[in-house]
């Protein structure tokens, strides 16, 4: 899960621009892929500021099968504590535009110590982008565990 | 089944003209929930004609085993699967325009292996309205309240 507040994210930027696929949008499908990049660098720089220019308001969150809010978000990786954070690298990901929305839809990978372990978990997420003022901003956001 | 998809077609029909902006939301959060409804409904009594009036040709699903599925794939899902109640709870619209995001809980209930069972998934639904009609694009179930290992 992209977890509120991760500090630590080793974003795996080389991959997930090799493996994106554009399914529509030209593009729309290039803007929106780098927004997800710049999400993810946001959080690994604890860079709120960013990460509030990339969320809409509205935003709903699920993380963990908690529902959470962009207030809750950023209050969470504003806490956050580095040493204690996973990392996430993305797989795949596929963008889809329907007139002023984008459905992203990919797959990442989360390692996180636990008991002294690293443990990693896959994801496939959902991610919803509406053009709203001349910006792509994120409104919806979910990921749910990949069995083994 | 003609009864559900008369019900999709009215959920469909547009809002009278002259509304305020409130109002208008309103309705529109009314419908996407009445839908939503729907969907469950045509899912349990396994009424295809209703949910391929519900769900966008590219309409994707990520189910809570992280699996990807197209409208083909949850046809022939809903299709395939044993008897099963469902309902969504705790439901909010949140309306963007032309799109609605939709959170809630879904609750489904059945019997597998000969054991009875009920899951509780949180959902986030993505609906676009497109030619005076809302479809739903995109869908994801994940487990309530996991980490995932």
């Amino acid at each position: 899960m992209r977890t509120a507040g991760i500090l630590f994210i080793l974003v795996c930027a080389a991959s997930l621009f090799a493996s994106s696929q554009v399914e529509s949008g030209g593009n729309a499908s290039a803007e929106i892929r780098a927004l997800e990049l710049e999400w993810s660098e946001g959080q690994a720089r604890n860079d709120n500021r960013a990460l509030d220019l990339i969320f809409d308001n509205g935003l709903v969150y699920v993380e963990y099968g908690k529902l959470i809010t962009k207030g809750e978000y950023l209050l969470r990786v504003r806490r956050s504590t580095p040493s204690l954070q996973p990392s996430i690298f993305f797989e795949a990901m596929t963008v889809r535009t329907v007139g002023d929305t984008a459905i992203v839809v990919g797959t990442y990978r989360e390692a996180s110590l636990k008991g002294g372990r690293t443990m990693v978990q896959r994801w496939r997420f959902v991610d919803t982008w509406v053009y709203k003022n001349g910006h792509w901003m994120l409104v919806a956001a979910a990921a749910a565990p990949m069995a083994r | 089944m003609t009864t559900l998809f008369l019900a999709v077609l009215l959920a469909f029909a547009g809002t009278a003209a002259g509304y305020g902006h409130e109002a208008r939301d309103s309705d529109t959060r009314s419908k996407i929930i009445a839908l939503e409804n729907i969907w469950n409904q045509a899912a349990e009594a396994k009424d295809l004609k209703a949910l391929n009036a519900i769900l966008d040709e590219g309409f994707v699903y990520v189910d809570r085993d992280g699996r990807l599925l197209k409208k083909a794939d949850v046809l022939a899902d809903v299709l395939a699967s044993p008897p099963v109640r469902v309902s969504s709870e705790a439901m909010i619209v949140r309306l963007h325009g032309d799109t609605a995001v939709v959170t809630g809980v879904y609750q489904i209930k059945g019997t597998e292996r000969g054991k009875p069972f009920v899951r509780r998934d949180r959902f986030v639904d993505t609906w676009h309205h497109k030619r005076g009609t809302w479809t739903s694009i995109a869908s994801l179930t994940t487990p309530m309240g996991t980490s995932g290992y």
